[in-house]
């Protein structure tokens, strides 16, 4: 606890319970807007926090945990529930706990809760679906279940938002007297080896309890908060004292269920007929090993059509009104390098960001409605097979699918996948599926491959395609190169259908637009700054002297102003520091068919592979054009004068090039933003330049192998 | 934890659709995840249905579903 500035007291208020107990229904009930996101100290893992209003001069932060059953982790994401609860010296310990458990499985929901009582927290718990609970007509002793358990109980719904204020109440009450139960006792009492063992902890661990102390030497191998004097004392005494630790945790947590069962019976009466024949109809049809992949695939296909066909209408409103603001800040400002930093570097830079927002915001809201309904969990139990085949995890393929929109929250979404070595692949590999930022590369090129629109449809899906056999093959080459000892495992939950809570979706929704936009947003910005600084100097002189030259075969062609003014630009891009690069680079590129625009095309795609277009069309000369053609999607001024562009009388952007130049789009490792998730998210560069490394590698042989055979 | 011998009946064993109660886990780093979710000895098991190609299984435990792979459900001994 704080004291704030303004006197009033500020309270940590932790929010834990099991995964699917509805614990972030809760988390936007309370805070609602007034959550932002931040990092567990030392570990980058988000949290999200939010502030709570109590009693008048409580202000209290309420900090919503990753789902977890147990305190013995088997995931990423449970390890954090542990770390932070096992630091009480940090500043950001919990004052107190809710705890939110789904009322209709508190038998199994109670795990988590009774070691957290023995970390000696002080609890509230939160027995979530009170609609339901009063639909099924259950029964709670509400009462003898505090006294038992040793913590104020309160009936809510994350659904309807019933019992909110009996919450808030008993959380205040819950500050002014953190133990209100006093002599409950505690749900697991230390035996003998672990006794010995927690006295060595206490000795060089100071202000930890019993059960603190037995969870240090559980997992002193990886607490981050461990001096190495701490670490090799406990493990000392763990070898010493023949302290094994997986058995120990089995008979602890069957110890607990036995104490906490019998409770839970007495005090909850559910009457005989439970009905979930909803669930298990749905499910005959929908998990299916025949029907089910079918519907899957089917959704798939819905939810991708759906991205494609609403998105447009909002990212042609998003063009032309950048377009716009550029043109009028343009007449505004006086004419110089900060008006042309601020239109032509940052606000072109924030238009390739922004354009994306829709097809990423649909399509998670595609996403996290079926996670609400229940069924991203069926998918993965689908998949499973198929995926450990390719070294992935059946959790895999949710990233996989959002990495169709964006790699970048896709690759946040893994940390739900417990072995390292799953997680690991599907990080590596879901950058290999198309995402958004490839489509308008495709758009503009795939003409040049094939003419007949029906084929064109084809050749996109099997750009698509392409995507997805590179990921899978690639993830089966690191399922050979890498080695674990770890073990793996599915284990998943599959919750009951329910109706999803637009609230939920809504924040989910909100989140990922904010992280993509936050995480790709700054590299993007940073990157266009420098792209466009090089595009516009060059060593002293030499732009003045492209843009004379220019001028003057301009009056000499008797070309209008506008044509004048093109040549005078795409002269300029050939004299300045990015054209002088593109030919220094263009001898690489030569092979697989790229000429030096094509090369600065492809170097100036690391902010972000759509920047491509833009580069063109300036490289092009098109810029005054392409601007004014900003709302018709398929370019069709930069396709014309593509086409036109010739070499010693042949055409540039023949099948060949193109064919090359769209495979080379496909697999390389493109995008910035990416790479520092992905070293985020794996707390090394080497996986990201790995990654880099072999996807370019791939890409540039098969351009190689496309253009030779094609040529 | 009880003796597991080779003999023993496994989940993987028991045809779809019966039931069986939970005895054992085949070894402690499996029984620890199983016995977290609420996969407990003494629980009552149904396997429900298998998964494409020959993957996990869908299996109900005290009225909660879960998805299993087939060495999880091949670790838990019923009698």
């Amino acid at each position: 606890m704080k004291e704030s500035p303004e006197k009033s007291v500020l309270y940590n208020i932790a929010l834990l319970g099991n995964p699917n107990s509805g614990k972030s229904s809760l988390f936007n009930l309370l805070t609602g807007l007034r959550q932002k996101t931040g990092n567990f100290p030392g570990v980058t893992v988000d949290k999200k926090i939010g502030a709570l209003q109590l009693d008048a001069g409580k202000q209290a932060l309420l900090i919503d945990f990753p789902g977890a059953y147990s305190l013995y982790p088997n995931a990423q994401d449970e390890r954090i529930v542990v770390q932070t609860l096992l630091d009480i010296h940090s500043k950001n310990y919990p004052d107190v706990a809710i705890y939110v458990a789904d009322t209709t499985k508190l038998e199994k929901h109670l795990l988590l809760f009774s070691q957290l009582k023995d970390l000696g927290l002080p609890l509230l718990l939160a027995l979530n679906m009170a609609d339901v609970v009063a639909e099924e007509g259950i029964e709670i002793n509400t009462a003898q279940l505090e006294r038992q358990l040793g913590a104020p109980v309160v009936l809510i719904s994350g659904r309807s938002a019933e019992g909110l204020e009996t919450l808030r109440t008993k959380l205040s009450e819950l500050l002014t007297q953190p133990n209100p139960f006093p002599g409950t006792k505690p749900f697991h009492t230390l035996q003998s080896v672990e006794l010995k063992v927690a006295g060595v902890v206490k000795s060089v661990l100071t202000g930890v309890n019993d059960y603190q102390a037995l969870l240090v030497a559980h997992h002193y191998q990886w607490l981050p908060f461990l001096t190495d004097h701490q670490r090799f004392v406990v493990g000392n005494a763990v070898v010493e004292s023949g302290f094994q630790s997986l058995q120990l945790q089995v008979q602890e947590t069957m110890r607990r269920y036995d104490h906490f069962t019998p409770i839970v019976r007495n005090n909850l009466r559910a009457p005989e007929t439970k009905t979930d024949g909803l669930t298990a109809n749905l499910d005959r049809v929908l998990t299916n090993r025949f029907v089910g992949p079918i519907i899957f695939l089917s959704v798939m296909l819905l939810v991708f059509w759906s991205i494609f066909n609403w998105a447009e209408t909002p990212m042609g409103w998003i063009e032309s009104g950048i377009g716009a603001l550029s043109e009028a800040l343009k007449s505004a400002l006086p004419a110089g390098w900060l008006t042309d930093l601020l239109t032509d570097g940052i606000l072109a830079g924030l238009a390739g960001i922004v354009v994306f927002v829709p097809q990423i915001a649909i399509l998670f809201l595609l996403i996290s409605i079926l996670e609400e309904v229940g069924y991203m969990a069926r998918a993965a139990f689908l998949f499973d097979r198929l995926m450990q085949f390719f070294g992935l995890n059946g959790r895999s393929v949710v990233a996989l699918i959002s990495g169709g929109a964006c790699a970048i929250p896709a690759i946040m979404s893994t940390r739900t996948i417990g072995n390292w070595k799953e997680r690991l692949i599907t990080i590596m590999v879901t950058p290999f599926i198309s995402c958004s930022a490839r489509l308008p590369v495709y758009i503009v090129l795939v003409g040049f491959v094939v003419a007949d629109p029906g084929a064109q449809a084809l050749a996109f899906m099997g750009l698509y395609l392409l995507g997805i056999v590179g990921a899978l093959v690639a993830a089966f080459v690191f399922k050979l190169v890498l080695k674990t000892g770890e073990s793996s495992f599915l284990m998943l939950e599959l919750p009951p259908y329910r109706l999803p809570v637009l609230r939920n979706v809504g924040f989910t929704v909100w989140e990922k637009v904010k992280t993509f936009l936050l995480e790709a947003g700054k590299v993007i910005l940073i990157l266009s700054i420098i792209l466009w600084a090089l595009a516009s100097y060059s060593f002293p002189g030499k732009m003045k002297a492209a843009e004379m030259q220019a001028r003057a075969e301009a009056v000499s062609s008797a070309a209008d102003s506008l044509v004048t003014e093109d040549l005078v630009a795409e002269r300029q891009l050939e004299a300045s520091f990015a054209g002088q690069l593109g030919k220094v680079i263009e001898p690489v590129f030569r092979p697989l068919g790229f000429d030096w625009k094509m090369s600065l095309g492809i170097l100036s795609s690391f902010a972000a592979r759509e920047v491509f277009v833009g580069t063109m069309s300036i490289i092009y000369g098109l810029k005054s054009k392409s601007e004014a053609d900003a709302e018709a999607e398929d370019y069709p001024y930069l396709r014309e004068r593509l086409q036109a562009e010739t070499r010693n009388g042949e055409m540039v952007y023949n099948r060949a090039t193109s064919a090359s130049l769209l495979i080379f789009y496909v697999f390389a490792m493109m995008c910035m933003s990416t790479l520092a998730v992905v070293k985020r998210e794996t707390k090394s560069w080497k996986w990201p330049i790995i990654q880099f490394a072999f996807m370019t590698g791939t890409a540039y042989l098969a351009s190689l192998v496309v253009y030779q055979v094609l040529q | 934890m009880t003796a597991v011998f080779l003999s023993d009946k496994r989940l993987v064993n028991l045809p779809a659709g019966e039931k069986g109660i939970i005895k054992a886990f085949c070894d402690d780093s499996a029984g620890s995840k199983l016995v977290s979710v609420g996969i407990l000895p003494g629980s009552f098991v149904e396997l429900v249905r298998k998964a494409p190609l020959g993957g996990g299984w869908y299996v109900k435990v005290d009225g909660q579903t879960f998805a299993l792979r087939q060495a999880e459900a091949t670790c838990i001994v019923i009698e």
